[in-house]
């Protein structure tokens, strides 16, 4: 045990150091920030409302000083200087977020995943120390499982398995995962949720609320409170894991096996509100896939099956797959593709599925006036006169770049690096402005549709999107 | 009139059962030896010399249900813990023994297992300690460490578990979830001070 354990954490060190980048001058090793992510690595789980919050308020401050300090700095600095103390504030201000969020988990845990998935915006350290979130947070130990286990089914996981391993294999957001053996010898991953996780989610939420407070005057209050209220209710609805297993058997009717996508079966016996068991599907990561070398064809191909599975839930159940990370994709070795997270699903509303019809329809067929109608309702504003220009163009260029692929006839190439900065950058200054009213929804779409742009970027691939478009939903607009 | 043995036990075996039902139902606080007596068909003299009061037979149900939770880690122990994992799962089976009474036992700990000065002290109280004590001792001197039941450690640990115990019976989540994660900090907390430094807690000890 005692060697197995120094073991696990020396590999994590080690995984630590490799993400670190090494600044010749202050620290070639770069011990010193080795050393702060292996004490941040294994902080446990507060709480109480007030630590958490503390935390909350603490990572606020942080950032705000790091950057505060970059500004001071540099104003003393000449332009290489400036460059690489600007690189430092982004590591530091990762390093910082990195530990505060893998110590609350829960709500703000989320938040890290969604930043993870945008590697060009945000520099290089950003994406590479808070992707590895998805794999690195710390364990629950073993005598916890047990106790979740008697709880829920009041049996021990060797009784309720024919084999159960101690040692979780992934971290999940709001828990971890184990391999089992089921006494039919099938081997399952069984996604166990850290315990009160939802009531924790709850305090997040209402901290965070609490440090928004001086918004409450502008104009923006009601849209952001509306989206605490949405990000409220699918994070609680994430943490059901009977809510999660429903989601799964609708994905899986929707899914032939001819189609190379799969989604594994859930086994209700061994499934509770906080344990979820699932076939396991072996394969590698997207990281581990691309650093196979895979060939043109190959991520293309999985390019094709990203598309798929993004489409089809979309058009036959309203559904946005809000949490596409890489975590939740398995690139399986006979070329299929394993999706094995339906926690973070948003269902639309029929008003909210009418309006995207409608939204959809006016951009296929280049109705400036209804575009621009459309996008400041969605705005909240009852004409685009009563949107400020600027708005309104970035919000209309956005919408434009997201549905490109839909309107492109023949094959879209998501590796370009031009198109995927082009939206990427339209995103990140309709943020900087300000340009976020809205109602709560297109949280879940912008986060669903760049989760994927991202995705099928970092794969290079390319894809016929327009005839899978075609394909999911043949011209079934409302009249 | 002398009674067998045998019916003693079956006098206390129902008063415990009774008076159960009665701090359940009505609150231990609110529930007299009297009311015991009543609902047992006995003088409540007669009460008193099974139980000498009323914190007596609550600590008496808890030591019994601990002693149980005492048997189910020792057989649920798989010897590869860390100390504090074992110190985890030691606890846990107790707590589990106790919960059927979590709703009355705010009020009898506080009593009975108060570490201030008091006039009367519950003797099952003072057994119940000094049982649990005993076992965790067992556990860190076990995992390479030396606590003696009157050293600081003794007294660090008890103060943490009194802590636990009063966190738990506070906890109003469903199936006392908020306490998993309360007791897994408090015993890092606990392993992290008796290891002296950071990254040991105890798991270089275990065996």
């Amino acid at each position: 045990m005692q060697n197995s354990l120094s073991s696990d954490k020396q590999q994590i060190d080690e995984t630590l150091l490799k993400l670190l980048p090494k600044t010749a001058k202050n620290d070639p090793k770069a011990e010193k920030l080795a050393s702060f992510l292996h004490q941040i690595t294994y902080k446990k789980i507060p709480t109480s409302s007030f630590s958490r919050m503390w935390l909350l308020g603490s990572l606020h401050t942080k950032v705000a000083a790091g950057y505060l300090a970059y500004w001071f700095k540099s104003r003393f600095a000449d332009e290489d200087k400036k460059n690489n103390l600007k690189n430092e504030v982004h590591l530091a201000t990762a390093l910082q977020l990195f530990g505060t969020m893998g110590y609350l988990r829960g709500a703000v845990l989320k938040i890290g995943q969604t930043l993870a998935n945008f590697p060009e915006l945000l520099p290089d350290q950003f994406a590479e120390v808070l992707d590895s979130l998805h794999f690195e947070a710390p364990a629950m130990h073993y005598s916890m499982i047990r106790e979740v286990f008697l709880d829920e089914f009041g049996a021990e996981p060797e009784q309720l398995f024919a084999k159960f391993e101690q040692k979780a294999f992934a971290a999940a957001s709001l828990g971890q995962v184990h391999r089992a053996t089921l006494h039919t010898g099938e081997t399952v991953a069984v996604k166990i949720q850290y315990p009160n996780i939802a009531q924790t989610i709850k305090n997040d939420i209402r901290n965070l609320r609490l440090l928004l407070q001086p918004l409450r005057f502008t104009d923006e209050w009601t849209s952001l409170h509306a989206k605490l209220e949405d990000i409220e209710k699918v994070l609680l609805q994430e943490a059901d894991y009977l809510q999660e297993a429903n989601f799964y058997q609708q994905a899986a009717e929707m899914f032939q096996n001819n189609e190379k996508i799969v989604v594994p079966k859930v086994f209700t016996s061994f499934t509770r509100t906080c344990v979820l068991t699932t076939e396991y599907l072996a394969g590698v990561h997207l990281n581990e896939f691309l650093a196979q070398n895979p060939s043109q064809a190959q991520r293309d191909d999985f390019c094709h099956l990203l598309t798929v599975s993004s489409l089809r839930p979309y058009y036959q159940r309203k559904w946005y797959a809000a949490d596409p990370h890489s975590g939740n994709f398995i690139f399986m070795p006979d070329g299929r593709l394993g999706l094995i997270d339906f926690g973070c699903i948003r269902v639309m509303t029929d008003q909210e599925w009418a309006i995207n019809c409608e939204m959809e329809q006016a951009f296929m067929v280049n109705n400036e006036a209804k575009i621009e109608q459309l996008l400041a309702k969605a705005s909240w504003f009852d004409s685009p006169k009563d949107m400020p220009a600027e708005h309104l163009s970035l919000i209309k260029h956005f919408s434009l770049w997201l549905l490109a692929p839909w309107k492109t006839k023949g094959k879209v190439n998501f590796g370009k690096k031009e198109f995927y900065l082009d939206g990427m950058n339209c995103f990140i200054k309709l943020m900087r402005k300000g340009y976020t009213r809205g109602a709560p929804v297109y949280l879940w779409s912008n986060r669903s549709i760049l989760g994927y742009r991202v995705m099928a970027y970092r794969l290079q691939g390319y894809t016929d999107f327009n005839t899978i478009f075609q394909q999911e939903f043949p011209l079934r607009y409302p009249s | 009139m002398r009674i067998s043995q045998q019916a003693k036990q079956e006098n206390r075996n129902k008063i415990l059962k009774i008076a159960m039902e009665l701090f359940v139902n009505k609150g231990f606080e609110d529930t007299t030896t009297r009311d015991v007596a009543q609902a047992t068909g006995m003088a409540t003299g007669t009460l008193f010399n099974y139980f000498p009061s009323k914190e007596t037979l609550a600590m008496h149900m808890v030591r019994r249900a601990l002693q149980q939770g005492y048997k189910d880690y020792k057989q649920r122990k798989i010897g590869n813990e860390s100390l504090n994992e074992e110190l985890y799962l030691f606890i846990f089976s107790g707590l589990r023994k106790l919960k059927p009474y979590h709703s009355f036992l705010g009020p009898v700990f506080e009593r009975s297992l108060s570490p201030f000065p008091r006039k009367t002290l519950c003797m099952e109280g003072e057994i119940t300690k000094q049982n649990h004590l005993h076992a965790v001792t067992h556990i860190i001197n076990s995992h390479g460490f030396d606590m003696s039941e009157n050293t600081m450690i003794s007294t660090m640990y008890w103060s943490v578990y009194l802590g636990i115990l009063a966190f738990w019976v506070n906890d109003e989540s469903p199936k006392q979830q908020e306490s998993h994660a309360f007791i897994d900090y408090a015993l890092h907390f606990f392993v992290q001070a008796i290891s002296g430094t950071e990254l040991n807690l105890g798991i270089n000890n275990a065996k």
